[in-house]
């Protein structure tokens, strides 16, 4: 008798948050549907969900567009996030190992540097990297994005603590076989700490498809634009052409609820573990 | 000798985190201080800076109005969105922790916000918002509000910072209650069920275990939001960017303006500075209250 009233109780408020998913989920479903529709039909009264048929020729016309097609954008936004990830798992896991592992003399000192730096925000180096990549060359080139990113404090932290609850017993025996630090790192630390890599690939990719200040600082050149610069242009320089906007907005978001979809606990791992902002 | 080979490979280990440390990190920092004290308008070349002093920061506490908005702004924002947040990720993780079914998926949709992209959704919300948008269809439709009467959003001074408001809280919520969820997972399930037994409703068992059990995790989240409000910036530039800068700026877009779009570098840097100043207040608040506050 009990049960059967606690399992009512568990339906209804099942069913309760459900409906208050989907109000949560009004704006973008309102995306999604308006980037089908042609433009008058959006502000159509009264208001309809499905209209007579999907507009495709939105997307057609945003993915194959002259000055801003979604296919060079995404071909950018790719590689900048691709090039991004990568560099940073590598360098952050080495400076990891370092910082761990291998001991001498300075280490302290200098993780003690980077922690400090941590508090510092982002916004104040935007002036001296924009100085800088003039005067070397990549300012308007896809790597004054990519840089960056190799160096990334947080990354680097979260590797630290998973080698140094690593059993020492292990790269001990190691040692004794003869095995040296590089082969040690990328034989032995990097293959068994696979999840935190993933982890972080994951959310450093995402961090840097939906990037925004940086690449409307460093980037003018509209043949290197990201996605991200994308849906600027279509949301300000268009005139009234909201279909082409929200597709725009709606071709940014799916992958991304794709990639989340697929890697949900690897990334609620990643976030809960490390608190990394995104 | 065999310690030397270990410094060796120390820093062959360190040595790409710390050059691009030093070049873009380091480097960046030392340079914005100095900036900070001079006037240089990048346009006008490497001859063009001299050294002011502290007027940069003078002229910004005295005689800049456009700052004081901002900065103003900033604090309206970071006490309107944080608490709003923080509090409604709380009852959706003490809901969604209880008896319900497909837990997964409640986390899965109100994450979605969180990682989709902060300009994609700020075009939503700008039309969402706009004088003809849905918003302002259903005032009329639904709460039968005259033509007239209609709010202009986007350009009307007192009104425009509530879409920021609104889009922040909408992107902000579900890393909120990802990171409580994972917090009342530890509190133990004996307490839920002993005071069940006692006769508690879930109303009950939300203020007295609940609440008081989780405030470390309220206080991080609060200060965490805190921080990322203040650095607010890709709504309000892509939800103002047709018409003027007006009322809704904040801190940061006052950066970006003075610094990449009039090339008043030395300016830019001084502002960027006293953004510094709030956040590592904010971060000595944290240290200090994490002591005083919070009831472990």
């Amino acid at each position: 008798m009990k049960n059967k009233k606690q399992t009512t109780f568990k339906v209804v408020w099942t069913v309760f948050f459900l409906m208050l998913s989907v109000v949560f989920f009004m704006p973008l479903l309102w995306m999604l549907s308006s980037s089908f529709k042609t433009s008058p039909q959006i502000f159509e009264s009264p208001f309809r969900w499905f209209t007579d048929r999907l507009h495709w020729e939105n997307y057609v016309e945003i993915w194959t567009s002259e000055d801003f097609p979604f296919l060079r954008l995404y071909g950018n936004s790719l590689y900048v996030s691709i090039a991004s990830v990568a560099g940073q798992i590598i360098i952050s896991s080495m400076a990891a190992y370092a910082f761990s592992i291998v001991d001498f003399k300075g280490r302290n000192f200098f993780f003690m540097l980077f922690l400090v730096t941590m508090m510092i925000p982002g916004q104040v180096l935007l002036i001296p990297r924009y100085v800088l990549f003039r005067g070397i060359g990549i300012y308007n080139t896809l790597w004054s994005i990519i840089l960056p990113h190799f160096f990334s404090i947080s990354s680097i932290f979260l590797f630290r603590q998973f080698y140094l609850s690593f059993p020492r017993e292990l790269l001990e025996a190691a040692k004794i076989d003869g095995a040296g630090h590089f082969y040690i790192w990328s034989r032995i630390l990097l293959p068994l700490t696979r999840n935190v890599m993933i982890s972080l690939a994951v959310l450093g990719f995402i961090n840097t498809w939906n990037e925004y200040l940086n690449p409307l600082i460093f980037l003018a050149n509209k043949k290197l634009f990201t996605v991200t610069l994308g849906i600027r242009w279509y949301t300000t320089n268009t005139a009234r052409d909201y279909n082409l906007m929200l597709a725009a907005a709606s071709s940014a978001i799916i992958p991304v609820v794709i990639l989340y979809g697929v890697a949900q606990d690897y990334f609620e791992q990643g976030i809960t573990k490390s608190g990394i902002k995104g | 000798m065999r310690q030397k080979r270990e410094t060796l490979v120390g820093y062959a280990f360190l040595a790409p985190a710390l050059v691009i440390f030093f070049a873009l990190v380091a480097f960046p920092i030392c340079m914005s201080i100095y900036l900070s004290f001079t006037k240089w308008n990048f346009l006008s070349g490497w001859s063009g800076i001299s050294w002011i002093g502290l007027d940069n920061f003078k002229r910004l506490f005295t005689r800049d109005r456009s700052f004081k908005v901002a900065l103003i702004n900033t604090f309206v924002y970071a006490v309107s969105i944080v608490p709003i947040t923080v509090f409604m990720a709380l009852l959706l993780a003490h809901a969604f922790n209880g008896n319900i079914f497909c837990k997964k998926y409640f986390r899965f949709a109100f994450f979605i916000p969180y990682i989709s992209n902060m300009v994609a959704l700020g075009s939503i919300f700008r039309f969402l918002f706009q004088l003809d948008g849905p918003i302002n269809e259903i005032l009329r439709n639904v709460f039968h509000l005259a033509e007239s009467e209609l709010p202009n959003w986007l350009a009307d001074n007192s009104l425009c910072r509530i879409p920021i408001i609104c889009v922040m809280i909408y992107s902000g919520l579900g890393y909120c209650l990802l990171i409580y969820t994972a917090a009342i997972k530890d509190i133990s399930e004996d307490l839920y069920e002993a005071s069940a037994i006692d006769g508690a409703s879930p109303l009950r068992q939300f203020f007295s275990i609940t609440v008081p059990l989780i405030s470390p995790t309220t206080f991080y989240l609060l200060i965490v939001r805190m921080i990322n409000v203040f650095q607010i910036f890709s709504a309000i530039n892509i939800i103002n960017t047709t018409g003027r800068s007006g009322g809704n700026v904040s801190l940061v877009l006052l950066i970006y303006n003075e610094a990449f779009q009039h090339y008043n570098f030395g300016y830019a840097s001084a502002e960027a500075w006293v953004l510094v100043a709030i956040i590592l207040a904010v971060t000595a608040v944290q240290m200090w209250g994490q002591k005083k506050w919070v009831n472990y």
